[in-house]
């Protein structure tokens, strides 16, 4: 169970029961439609069919209380650099005191981050919605190596309790005196103490780790087989063809003129 | 010392099971970081060290991992990075197989390549998702002031994005390398398998434990 580190949440919406595979390339063909359209009205067109999937499946507060602590820094930081120095930048927008904005920078930096809230969106819609235990597995069926799904999903274990070990080893190093705050060379001066001991413990357990896979058969050539399968329907294996062919068709279309 | 020997996918258990530590390692630094409130990342610790302990691959895919991880749970503008990640454990394993991280003109050759890799791999991604910043406040000051005195977007960028990756890298490849040497031999030797030449036989097993 990843559960400190997972943002999957049970449900039962048409998102949550889909299969794995169909939610990926939703995710990945909405994130590459939305770099490759041309112009604002397009991407804007993207981001409210995410919204409505993200609404559809029930999840919309929890996104946008995660996602707005991540796109407010960056709208903010690409309005005020690009508005005020773009190549591209003619057109005076308006000034504050000596900083003059301009209106083709702040186009710019409105569709950069237009773009990148679709990208958000949709990488929220598919974690919000997919165990993440799903998707190697789903992947394994279709012929990841089962080594590769093994890291994947051991990963997702080791890094909460690796965390939580950083967190004992800061309270046994502050008593024993170490200063962890004050000054920028004070705290940077604490990083080593407290990496140092984390990362000798948790490699020095790998080779037991490793003994302990091996013994239960881990490097065997052999075929392994599925506990479950997820459902699946002829209607998502012809979307997800869809979804995947709307990538090179919209790159097309873009070559051809698309503006 | 054929470069390609390196590339050679030698995956034994131990490898494999390096793999998700080396990614737990790159979370923690980050996180230790964030801690400490330090302006620097240091979420690559993990990637560097696993690509001088185990190879390129073992580095390359723990840098790809975490990158995947941190893109589904925490911060999905991680994901068109991990490209460059993995770059990063790639040049790692390079480095560790001709053992620069063991001599001085080494280490810094280590760590010139690294932010090579990192700045020059970052900039067409940071020209293409953010028009050429690189969402650090500080380097796009210098992005702005730079654009402003007529400099093309592209070395604007560029320099952008090399005013985090110079000190980050520089806090990474240390930390990587001082760990490295606080390892016991016994247990680097673990490893060594990926450094064998095509023709140096499989050691024997150990008769008893």
């Amino acid at each position: 169970m990843a559960g400190g580190l997972s943002l999957y949440a049970e449900g039962k919406s048409l998102l949550h029961r889909a299969h794995p595979l169909t939610k990926g390339a939703l995710t990945l063909s909405a994130i590459a439609i939305a770099f490759i359209a041309p112009s604002i009205g397009w991407v804007l067109g993207i981001g409210v069919i995410l919204l409505v999937l993200v609404t559809a499946a029930g999840v919309l507060r929890r996104l946008l209380a995660v996602a707005a602590a991540i796109l407010l820094p960056i709208t903010l930081l690409l309005l005020a650099v690009q508005g005020f120095a773009n190549a591209n930048n003619r057109t005076v927008a308006f000034a504050l005191g000596p900083i003059v904005y301009y209106r083709e920078g702040l186009a710019i930096a409105a569709l950069a981050a237009l773009r990148i809230a679709c990208l958000v969106c949709a990488t929220f819609l598919f974690s919000f919605t997919t165990r993440p235990a799903d998707i190697s597995e789903a992947l394994m069926q279709r012929g990841l190596s089962t080594r590769m799904g093994y890291v994947v999903q051991s990963a997702l274990q080791i890094i909460p309790q690796t965390l939580d070990m950083a967190g004992r080893i800061q309270d046994a190093q502050r008593a024993r005196g170490l200063e962890t705050e004050g000054s920028l060379p004070r705290r940077a001066r604490a990083y080593l103490p407290l990496m140092l001991p984390l990362v000798l413990s948790s490699l020095v357990a790998t080779q037991e780790r490793a003994m302990a896979l091996e013994v239960r058969g881990f490097g065997l050539p052999v075929k392994r087989v599925a506990r479950f399968e997820f459902a699946d329907s002829p209607l998502q294996r012809v979307l997800r063809w869809v979804l995947i062919g709307a990538v090179p068709a919209a790159i097309a279309a873009r070559l051809a003129g698309w503006r | 010392m054929g470069i390609l020997n390196a590339f050679k996918v030698r995956m034994n258990t131990l490898a494999i099971v390096l793999i998700p530590v080396c990614i737990a390692i790159d979370w923690a630094g980050h996180a230790v970081a964030s801690t400490l409130k330090l302006p620097l990342f240091l979420d690559s610790i993990g990637t560097v060290l696993g690509g001088l302990l185990a190879g390129p691959w073992v580095g390359g895919i723990a840098g790809l991992i975490t990158n995947f991880i941190s893109s589904g749970t925490v911060d999905p503008i991680a994901a068109p990075y991990s490209i460059i990640s993995l770059a990063i454990g790639i040049a790692a394993g390079i480095g560790g197989y001709y053992g620069w991280h063991k001599t001085w003109p080494g280490r810094i050759a280590l760590y010139v390549l690294i932010v090579l890799v990192a700045s020059i791999g970052s900039t067409p991604l940071n020209i293409n998702l953010y028009a050429g910043q690189s969402g650090v406040p500080l380097g796009d000051a210098v992005y702005a002031s730079l654009v402003k005195s007529g400099w093309p977007t592209w070395l604007a960028a560029y320099i952008d994005e090399a005013t985090g990756d110079i000190p980050d890298k520089l806090i990474t490849v240390v930390v990587a390398t001082l760990i490295y040497f606080g390892l016991p031999n016994r247990y680097r030797a673990l490893f060594s398998v990926w450094r064998r030449q095509s023709g140096e036989p499989e050691p024997a097993p150990a008769s008893s434990v």
